[in-house]
């Protein structure tokens, strides 16, 4: 297919990007000499390093990083205890002149942070006089050491909203309230930034976790001078957690907020899924500190031979196209069943799915050890799929749904013979 | 001897990591065909999955209660035709590199000083192994480790066999010989150099001398010739001969003789090729490879076959010596070749070689090295006068037990099979194993 030139401009909260893809505050976005070569690679936007006033000093633990690897695979997951900016407000500012100047079509929005009205006021001012497009407040960094900031703010709506009205009060461009993850209902905190007057919201921050305890220290990573803590994790392991986060808050009609999504994108496919599933923007960190800037690059081809293939031409178009699909589960005709079906000439002979059909599922399979092949008793398959799962040759085990009359078999009760001993009374 | 250059030592193997994401591109089978397609039954099935679920000591636990030499087999065995031939990754591209995982782990047991194998309590027997090569060796370690005492006979100055006087060191280096050596001593096994069971009768003797059974795993140092009385020929070599000298102190010196000089190399099988690689990694003039067949009828591995081009060796194929050419010095200054075409296939299948008349010339050489075959020592047989034994002088035993024509004396690797692997040898040492076991409970009761 011919690369064919697509416009994945989109208007998110008035204010226009070139794409979607924007880099989300974090260590990628701390400079601007850092985040001049992230535009140049192609992102649209940044929000720059959550600000912070001068008020109090700020140090980075060292090291402030873990990786969470999965076999060879490396960092399916980041830990981090990072805390906000460690650079002086002006020199910050300073930045936002230069990246203005220099790159006047990409949107600059400045995250901050304040632990008190005034500084919240201030430090929104202070963005928006010196370039700021957009303003996104932080509400729910996860292991800010100081009190009455970060997640600690997240979880209260009041403060919420009243920082999210103070903010609003002080300046004139757009506000996002950026949420965190570690609470059960996003949607709640989200109506409060609403009430407050959030333009937008942003989601999710890290999720607190602990991937890596040491072995021989008992301690978890990182470890920083001896000690370990309950941290931020970021990076495909939260990607399920954030499209979840997303799609409550794309579906709650009360909020009818735009939003801009995060969490575990790496990839074109990473951000559709958030797109599809309500994010007009979507941010990343953990896949440049993985990857590097040079991601973008992906992205944009990635999401435009989508599209062209599908004639679009508005990326707006695919802002919420999952959701109609998207149901409780009592919505599931319970009546409909189906199996697992193999294209057995395919086959390779490893039987990978016999052992987990055997330990985990219907015990569905028959194994010709001569030939090294299953064969599936279909009446027993729970439809489950975990064969497919394990299965290496892709398409090779996919799914058929059975007629209306088709019967499974009743799982068998090996305790037959042991009635008299049961202990239930609905049974006598 | 010390590592000194990529001749006396091997390249570098996957590390701990490497080995990781190969493992990590196994399907993990149900009655797994790698395992099955192990001589030795080193059972990679169970340890790749072991090292998939990070559960590392227990897969080198595996590799090491299974085959003491798992490290030297990761290394020299023909594993394509063996553990991998069966692989399912082929399916979806290539077999997993499991002689590579195997040898990773137990490198990796050594870094971290893994001691993963146990001694039962002591038992009152006491075992003759005669020959450290990997039967031996291999027979030795499962008895140790049942608590019997083993004594291990070598008439050579160190153990190991062929793995230490044939094998040429950038293939298998002396530094991992020795620290698979040390996994086999910290079993208690004493190993007695220097000290060759022969004579005659010299192996049934053993049974008189407070051991209450023998394993013979003398292997094959014999070399068939091309001439049966050749008398002195100054630079005519045998491959057991060239091979050894390049294991001991005088390496330098043979590197010294043959510098400038033109090897031919007569064999078209795996010891030539380790004769004619290891003469031109040497840096040597000129090394000739005289075969009488063609390239792809040499018994050879085809792996070996195509790094003895690389090494740029020439082949001189469809060639069959019929004479040396000696100077009145009584040096040798070549050998006399006809060339050959083939015919009808012979007794091995293969089509035999058929002399083309008048087509003899001479390929001038300073050095000639036969190995055309190892065999057993001709004198073998007089150790052990009541074994019986083929026309080859090769060991007869029933496969089962290893067991030889007399009660208690036992026979595995080399001087049973013939020529034969490393993985072969040990698997054999396993068997007679539990055969002198079985057959010691027997005499209890
Ligand atoms: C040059 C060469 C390269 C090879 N390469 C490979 C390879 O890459 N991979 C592979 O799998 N196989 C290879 N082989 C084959 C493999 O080495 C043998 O199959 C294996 O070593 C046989 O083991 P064994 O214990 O039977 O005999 P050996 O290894 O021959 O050991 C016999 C031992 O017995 C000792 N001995 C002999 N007579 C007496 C006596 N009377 N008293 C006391 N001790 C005695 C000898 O000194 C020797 O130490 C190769 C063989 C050769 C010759
Ligand atoms: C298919 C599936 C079904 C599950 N059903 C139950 C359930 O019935 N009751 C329950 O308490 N947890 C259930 N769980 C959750 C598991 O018990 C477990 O808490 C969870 O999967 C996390 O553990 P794991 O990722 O280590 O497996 C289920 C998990 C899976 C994957
Ligand atoms: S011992 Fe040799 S054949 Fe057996 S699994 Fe290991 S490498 Fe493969």
């Amino acid at each position: 297919m011919a690369k064919k030139q697509i416009d994945l401009s989109i208007d998110f909260c008035g204010v226009k990007f070139n794409n979607p893809f924007l880099l989300s505050s974090s260590p990628v976005s701390n400079s601007a000499e850092m985040v001049a070569e992230a535009f140049e690679a192609g992102w649209s936007g940044v929000a720059f390093k959550t600000l912070n006033s001068d008020r109090v000093r700020i140090v980075h633990p060292s090291p402030r990083m873990n990786p969470y690897h999965y076999g060879s695979k490396r960092l399916v997951g980041l830990q981090n205890v990072e805390q906000i900016s460690d650079r002086p407000l002006k020199d910050n500012l300073l930045d936002f002149l230069y990246l203005k100047k220099n790159y006047p079509d990409r949107v600059l929005i400045s995250s901050i942070m304040g632990f008190s009205n005034e500084e919240w006021a201030y430090l929104a001012k202070a963005s928006e006089d010196n370039g700021a497009d957009m303003l996104e407040l932080n509400f729910s960094c996860p292991h800010m050491t100081i009190e009455g900031s970060g997640h600690k703010v997240g979880q209260a709506n009041h403060l919420i909203e009243k920082f999210t009205e103070t903010v609003k009060k002080a300046v004139s461009i757009p506000v996002l309230a950026k949420m965190t993850p570690n609470i059960t209902d996003m949607t709640e905190p989200a109506l409060y930034a609403k009430q407050g007057g959030a333009d937008a919201i942003a989601a999710i921050n890290t999720v607190r976790g602990i991937s890596q305890i040491g072995l021989d220290d008992w301690t978890a990573r990182p470890k920083v001078t001896g000690v370990g803590a309950i941290s931020g994790t970021s990076g495909p392991a939260v990607k399920p957690i954030g499209l979840r986060f997303i799609a409550d808050l794309a579906k709650c009609e009360q909020l009818g907020l735009p939003l801009s999504g995060q969490g575990g994108i790496e990839t074109w496919i990473d951000a559709l899924e958030y797109m599809l599933l309500g994010s007009t923007t979507v941010q990343v960190t953990t896949g440049i500190i993985h990857y590097g800037y040079r991601i973008v690059e992906d992205m944009i081809e990635g999401l435009s031979d989508y599209m062209a293939e599908r004639d679009m031409t508005r990326v707006a178009d695919l802002v919420g196209k999952a959701l109609p699909n998207l149901q409780d589960t009592d919505k599931f005709d319970l009546d409909r069943q189906g199996t697992a079906q193999y294209d057995i000439d395919r086959c390779i002979g490893c039987g990978q799915c016999l052992i987990v059909c055997n330990d985990s599922a219907g015990q569905a399979l028959e194994w010709d050890a001569e030939k090294r092949r299953p064969s599936l008793i279909e009446d027993k398959c729970l439809s489950c799929m975990v064969c497919s799962f394990v299965c290496p040759v892709s398409g090779l085990i996919t799914y058929k749904e059975q007629p209306k009359t088709w019967q499974r078999q009743e799982t068998e009760v090996m305790g037959k013979d042991l009635e008299d001993q049961l202990k239930l009374e609905a049974c006598k | 001897m010390k590592k000194t250059d990529d001749f006396t030592c091997m390249t570098k193997g996957f590390d701990l990591d490497q080995a990781m994401a190969e493992a990590e591109r196994c399907l993990l089978c149900y009655d797994a065909p790698c395992s099955k397609g192990c001589p030795a039954e080193t059972d990679p099935g169970t340890f790749i999955r072991k090292l998939r679920l990070k559960n590392v000591t227990g897969a080198i636990r595996t590799i090491k209660e299974n085959n003491i030499l798992g490290g030297a087999c990761g290394v020299l065995c023909p594993a394509s035709r063996l553990c991998e031939k069966g692989c399912c990754a082929s399916g979806i591209g290539r077999p997993i590199e499991i002689g590579k995982i195997q040898r990773a782990l137990v490198e990796h047991s050594w870094t971290r000083n893994l001691q993963v194998l146990e001694k039962s309590a002591a038992r009152n027997e006491k075992i003759a192994v005669v020959g450290s090569g990997p039967a031996g060796l291999s027979c030795a370690a499962e008895l140790a480790k049942e608590g019997y005492g083993v004594t291990l006979f070598e008439a050579r100055p160190e153990p190991g066999g062929v793995i230490r006087y044939g094998v040429p060191s950038y293939r298998f280096d002396l530094d991992f010989l020795e620290r698979e050596l040390a996994d086999l001593k910290a079993l208690e096994v004493e190993i007695r150099c220097n000290e060759p069971v022969e004579g005659q009768g010299g192996a049934e003797k053993l049974l008189q001398t407070g051991y209450s059974a023998v394993f013979l795993a003398t292997g094959l140092w014999g070399t068939q010739r091309l001439k049966a009385d050749t008398g002195q020929i100054g630079g005519l070599y045998t491959s057991v001969e060239f091979l050894a000298s390049l294991r001991d102190q005088n390496l330098a010196q043979v590197r010294q003789q043959l510098a400038g000089k033109t090897v031919t190399v007569v064999g078209g099988g795996s010891v030539a090729m380790d004769c004619a690689e290891a003469a031109a990694k040497l840096g040597v003039k000129d090394v000739h490879l005289v075969y009488r067949r063609s390239f792809s009828l040499m018994p050879a591995e085809k792996e070996e076959r195509i790094e003895v081009l690389d090494a740029g060796v020439h082949l001189q194929l469809l060639n069959q010596p019929v004479d040396f050419i000696v100077n009145d010095k009584g040096d040798i200054q070549g050998v006399k070749l006809v060339r050959t075409c083939l015919g009808e296939p012979d007794s091995s299948g293969r089509r035999s070689p058929e002399a083309i008349p008048d087509s003899e010339w001479v390929l001038e050489t300073d050095i000639v090295i036969e190995a055309i075959g190892n065999q057993a020592l001709a004198d073998s047989p007089q150790w052990y006068p009541n074994v019986q034994v083929n026309e080859q002088r090769l060991v007869q035993v029933d496969s089962d037990s290893g067991q030889t024509s007399v009660a208690g004396i036992f026979a595995g690797g080399d001087i049973v099979r013939g020529p034969a692997l490393v993985v072969e040898a040990v698997q054999d040492g396993k068997i007679a194993a539990r055969g002198i076991m079985k057959y010691l409970a027997g005499k209890d009761v």
